[in-house]
């Protein structure tokens, strides 16, 4: 790419435009997780490398799946999949926020016109055994974004630092095209032939949303989650714990669709929870332990030196 | 030598309950600190906005001043030798203090005991600008956060990342070392108006200063900012805006430079209840809301912007489409709602599980009828409408728009009961059975919703209670105490006669069985009880007179409250004080004695004093004892002050403790049966003189 994109006019230019202006920040832009996921928060750019003191930079756009969100494409702002994008940076900089505030201006959001706020939401991931303090971003009273620093992840405290943005690609795109219904949006457009949001996912929300509800075999699922779950472990005794990481994923879509599927109570939907749970902790720990046997090496020397290694909590 | 000292730290935005609650503790912190290193000042003015928490504080004292301190060294006999020159000792002293040795007889002082070296020593007032950092630091490391956060690279912990600090002393800028930061000169404006940095001149001209870069400093401007805009905004649209407390606390806490903006929402969505419209904007949007003179909600809202925008209509067209957004929601699932009745709903409660070991909600409901029908009687409410409450009152759980707003429970339950053509009772009871929401909410008003709503909080309680859930320590996680004070309010505030351990066992007999339920349920009422102390705190009565009136075991709140209430009153009496001390007395002298049933012998009272108590004891206790009866306790306890003059008496003039055995029997009878008399409104010996706590 030579040019410069200098504002996103269409879906696929708001992604674009974000991948080149966190490039420009050193990120690393990482591809999607080719699993299903809930958030981009899971993809292992960010749950993993947010563990140890390693250093990372990275941003990628997520796919992300949430099963019980489905409203059969009727719904105007609610989707079972949709797309984040997401930026993290460890340690966190100092100007995070300046730098998220030249993104919006950079995809077309005038700051002087509009109403930007950075409104109180600690963020809590139970089944990562995750949680930051942060906020959610209001554009004119919408929430756009999310924006986290990590105090924890699979039970251990992180040091440095992981800042994490999360964009909510459609709502911002709905903002910038004025658009009220999601569907409506404008992905891309050549000689005049538009080509909308609805014409590439409506039929997806649709035939998921089914599948979601009604279709996707509880037996089946119910038989996957607790084979993830020992496989999970098998992986972590074997020391590989990417692999044994995927398993948590994997288990937790599952549960995404136990739960759509209202085959879980009450009480049991806590115990899964937990389950999930004491799988992120132990791959968090496994993969620490990994990393330590190589050295860290992504690490400064400074940070390795206050950094207290192992302990978790 | 004094001069204003401005501290200002700034900071990514601080939550919305922390600005206001971290700045009061700022100030408070700074003003101790100052104290405890004697630095004297004026006054202290705390600004406060989500990214900065600043002090001004006026005619700061640049010295602390000198202190004397005395230097005692050892005693004359040792510093000097009998040829009165000074010894080793007497020589190290001086030169260790520099003192002149020839002069040394001149520093010498009796400390009471013997004659010592001694000398006054001045101890230089510490100089604010050296002592400022370390002041300050230790300040803030002990605000009352209420979640730490570390960023980046540092091990530090605060509210959010701190960016600058300025510190500037008179004319001077300090460069000090503040949670890591260099302080200096410069503060910055507004994040999008102007976002400069500015030139701190002084403590006094800081608010202005700021307020030229889109900076209202001042808390309770940006409030009269905020309540001004929006009240005008709502009487030019035609109606009254509704400015909620804590709604205006957040939006000032969310603000720097405020600028209200009217929006407006279709009339379409009227048709959906107003409590869920307002959620919608107060909770979701933190939007005020406009009612017309009739009192009813009107299709417009006002937000307060965080800029003066260019372009304001963009921000009230991207606040409308949000807004929008949610009423679609909320007005579907409120039609969606409304085409199944809450009869049909409550099929589903079987499917949804209370607790653990409790059963479905449906079964929940179940005892509640159960439950409604024993509390009718005593509440005097229809027993059929209560109990028709109680099968649906937990139906709106299971619809959308509770569902989506959790606080909207049984007040839509009362809707959808209206809209299903229930009796105006059954409405009422399902919209008010959750009230008391809060601490100080108001209670139920119709007799079927206060039964209702006991009924609720008694079977919640007994039933955590017999899984053994129940509060320890500092851990309420089913929200307990609340439980249990909203149902003593209840009851207080409607007048409603019953005994608590009655209610307590029927509600337990219906969770398990009595074997199983009895000691759960003991533990329940014991816990309910003791609530009362929170209740007499607010209300500054002495916790000693409940605690009197509770020693009797008692379990009707509402009998318990009168005795308390008037005890409270009677304690103002000239005569209860020594009535209270002549009863302790008593206690004292019977305590050697058995508690059986004590019997007086009038034929064998000797002295007239002993006979006039005895008269008089007889007399006002069968008075007092009516009167109990009747529960007009403040007549009693002013029938019983009066017995304070022969009490008195028969102490100066009768032994007690007489050598011949009958006459000392009978006359601990009649102590005995004196205290006794004053048992049946209380515990009088757990009693003091102290008015309240």
């Amino acid at each position: 790419m030579t040019e410069t994109i200098s504002a996103a006019k269409n879906f696929q230019e708001l992604i674009f435009c974000l991948e080149q202006f966190w490039a420009q920040q050193g990120c690393v832009i990482l591809q999607p997780i080719d699993m299903e996921v809930g958030a981009g928060t899971f993809h292992p750019g960010t749950f993993l490398r947010s563990i140890g003191p390693e250093n990372w930079k990275s941003a990628y756009v997520q796919p992300s799946r949430r099963p019980t969100d489905g409203r059969y494409g009727d719904n105007p702002n609610r989707l079972q999949h949709y797309y984040q994008f997401q930026v993290v940076m460890k340690p966190s900089p100092k100007d995070f926020q300046d730098l998220y505030l030249a993104s919006l201006t950079k995809i077309g959001v005038n700051t002087s016109i509009h109403d930007i706020r950075f409104v109180e939401d600690n963020w809590e991931s139970p089944t990562l055994g995750a949680w930051g303090l942060g906020w959610e971003v209001w554009l004119d009273g919408m929430e756009v974004s999310q924006f986290t620093y990590f105090q924890q992840a699979g039970g251990l405290e992180c040091f440095p630092i992981t800042g994490e943005i999360t964009y909510g690609v459609e709502r911002l795109a709905m903002y910038l095209q004025g658009k009220d219904n999601v569907f409506d949006l404008i992905w891309t457009e050549e000689e005049g032939k538009k080509i909308s949001y609805g014409d590439v996912f409506h039929q997806n929300e649709l035939e998921m949303s089914c599948f979601n509800f009604e279709h996707a075999d509880i037996e089946f699922l119910t038989y996957s989650f607790d084979h993830c779950e020992s496989q999970c472990n098998q992986l972590v005794a074997c020391k590989l714990p990417l692999a044994a990481y995927e398993m948590v994923m994997k288990a937790s879509h599952t549960f995404n669709l136990l739960d759509a599927r209202k085959a879980i109570s009450v009480n049991e939907r806590q115990r899964y929870i937990l389950r999930v749970r004491d799988l992120a902790r132990a791959v968090a720990q496994g993969y620490l332990d990994s990393r330590a046997a190589k050295g860290f090496p992504l690490a400064d020397k400074e940070i390795l030196a206050k950094a207290e290694i192992g302990k978790g909590k | 030598m004094r001069d204003d000292l401005l501290i200002e730290i700034g900071l990514e935005e601080m939550p919305s309950s922390e600005v206001s609650h971290l700045s009061e503790a700022f100030s408070s912190g700074m003003c101790a600190a100052l104290k405890k290193h004697s630095l004297s000042h004026t006054g202290i003015t705390a600004y406060a906005t989500p990214r900065r928490l600043a002090l001004w504080i006026k005619s700061l004292q640049r010295q602390s001043p000198n202190k004397e301190q005395a230097v005692w060294g050892p005693s004359t006999d040792i510093a000097f030798n009998d040829n009165g020159m000074p010894t080793k000792a007497g020589l190290a002293f001086a030169k260790k203090n520099n003192l002149d040795i020839d002069n040394l007889r001149k520093f010498v002082q009796s400390d009471g005991k013997q004659e010592k070296l001694f000398f006054k020593q001045t101890i230089e007032g510490n100089y604010t600008q050296n002592v400022i950092e370390n002041l300050i630091n230790q300040v803030l490391s002990k605000l009352p956060i209420k979640k730490r956060m570390r960023w980046g690279k540092s091990k530090r912990e605060f509210v959010r990342p701190i960016h600058w600090v300025v510190l500037v002393y008179g004319k001077e800028v300090l460069k000090k070392n503040i949670l890591g930061i260099v302080s200096g000169v410069h503060s910055r404006g507004h994040r999008f108006h102007a976002d400069n940095k500015i030139a701190i001149k002084s403590g006094s001209s800081y608010e202005q200063q700021l307020n030229q870069y889109y900076v209202v400093a001042s808390i309770d401007e940006r409030r009269r900012i905020i309540s001004e805009g929006v009240e005008r905004l709502a009487s030019q649209f035609g109606g009254r805006a509704v400015i909620d407390e804590s709604l205006i606390d957040e939006v000032v806490a969310i603000t720097e430079w405020p600028v209200p903006i009217l929006g407006h929402f279709d009339k379409e969505f009227l048709v959906v209840p107003d409590e869920a419209l307002i959620s919608a904007m107060k909770r979701h949007q933190k939007y005020f809301h406009i009612m017309n003179k009739q009192g009813r909600l009107m299709p417009a809202f006002i937000t307060v912007a965080n800029i003066d925008s260019t372009l304001a209509d963009q921000v009230r067209t991207g606040n409308e489409r949000v807004l929008r957004a949610r009423l679609a929601d909320a007005k579907f699932f409120f039609e969606n709602d409304c085409k199944s009745s809450l009869e049909t709903k409550r099929k589903k409660l079987s499917g949804v599980v209370y607790q653990a070991r409790l059963g479905s909600l449906r079964e929940k409901t179940e005892r509640l009828v159960k439950l409604c029908q024993f509390l009718s009687e005593f509440v005097g409410s229809a027993p059929d409408l209560a109990t028709r409450a109680a099968e649906i009152c937990k139906a709106d759980l299971v619809t959308d728009m509770v569902g989506e707003f959790e606080d909207l429970q049984g007040i839509m339950g009362g809707y959808y009961a209206q809209n299903d053509r229930e009796h105006p009772s059954v409405v009422n009871a399902i919209s008010e059975h959750y009230l008391p929401r809060f601490a100080g909410d108001k209670t139920p008003k119709s007799p079927e919703g206060m039964t209702l709503a006991l009924a609720d909080r008694l079977d919640t309680l007994v039933g955590i209670f017999i899984i053994g859930l129940q509060p320890s320590g500092s851990k309420d996680p089913f929200a307990i105490r609340r439980t249990c004070l909203g149902l003593l309010n209840i009851i207080l505030e409607n007048d409603i006669d019953i005994d608590l351990r009655e209610a307590i066992n029927f509600a337990g007999n219906l969770v398990s069985g009595p074997s199983e339920s009895n000691h759960a349920c003991e533990l329940a009422l014991t816990y309910t009880l003791e609530r009362f102390v929170a209740i007499y705190k607010e209300k500054h009565i002495a916790i000693e007179n409940f605690k009197a009136v509770a020693a009797l075991g008692l379990a009707n709140p509402l009998d318990i409250n009168r005795r308390v209430l008037a005890i409270s009153e009677f304690k103002k009496l000239g005569d209860a004080g020594a009535l209270i001390s002549a009863n302790r007395r008593v206690m004292n002298i019977l305590s050697g004695a058995t508690f059986e049933e004590m019997v007086v012998d009038s034929k064998i009272l000797l002295e007239p004093a002993e006979i006039n108590l005895f008269k008089n004891l007889k007399q006002k206790g069968s008075i007092a004892q009516k009167l109990i009866a009747q529960k007009n306790y403040p007549t009693a306890l002013m029938e019983l002050a009066s017995l304070r003059q022969p009490v008195d008496e028969f102490f100066e003039k009768v032994l007690v403790m007489a050598k011949e055995s009958h006459l000392r029997e009978n006359r601990l009878a009649l102590l005995w049966q004196l205290s006794q008399v004053l048992r049946n409104v209380a515990d009088f010996s757990l009693l003091t003189n102290a008015d309240a706590d």
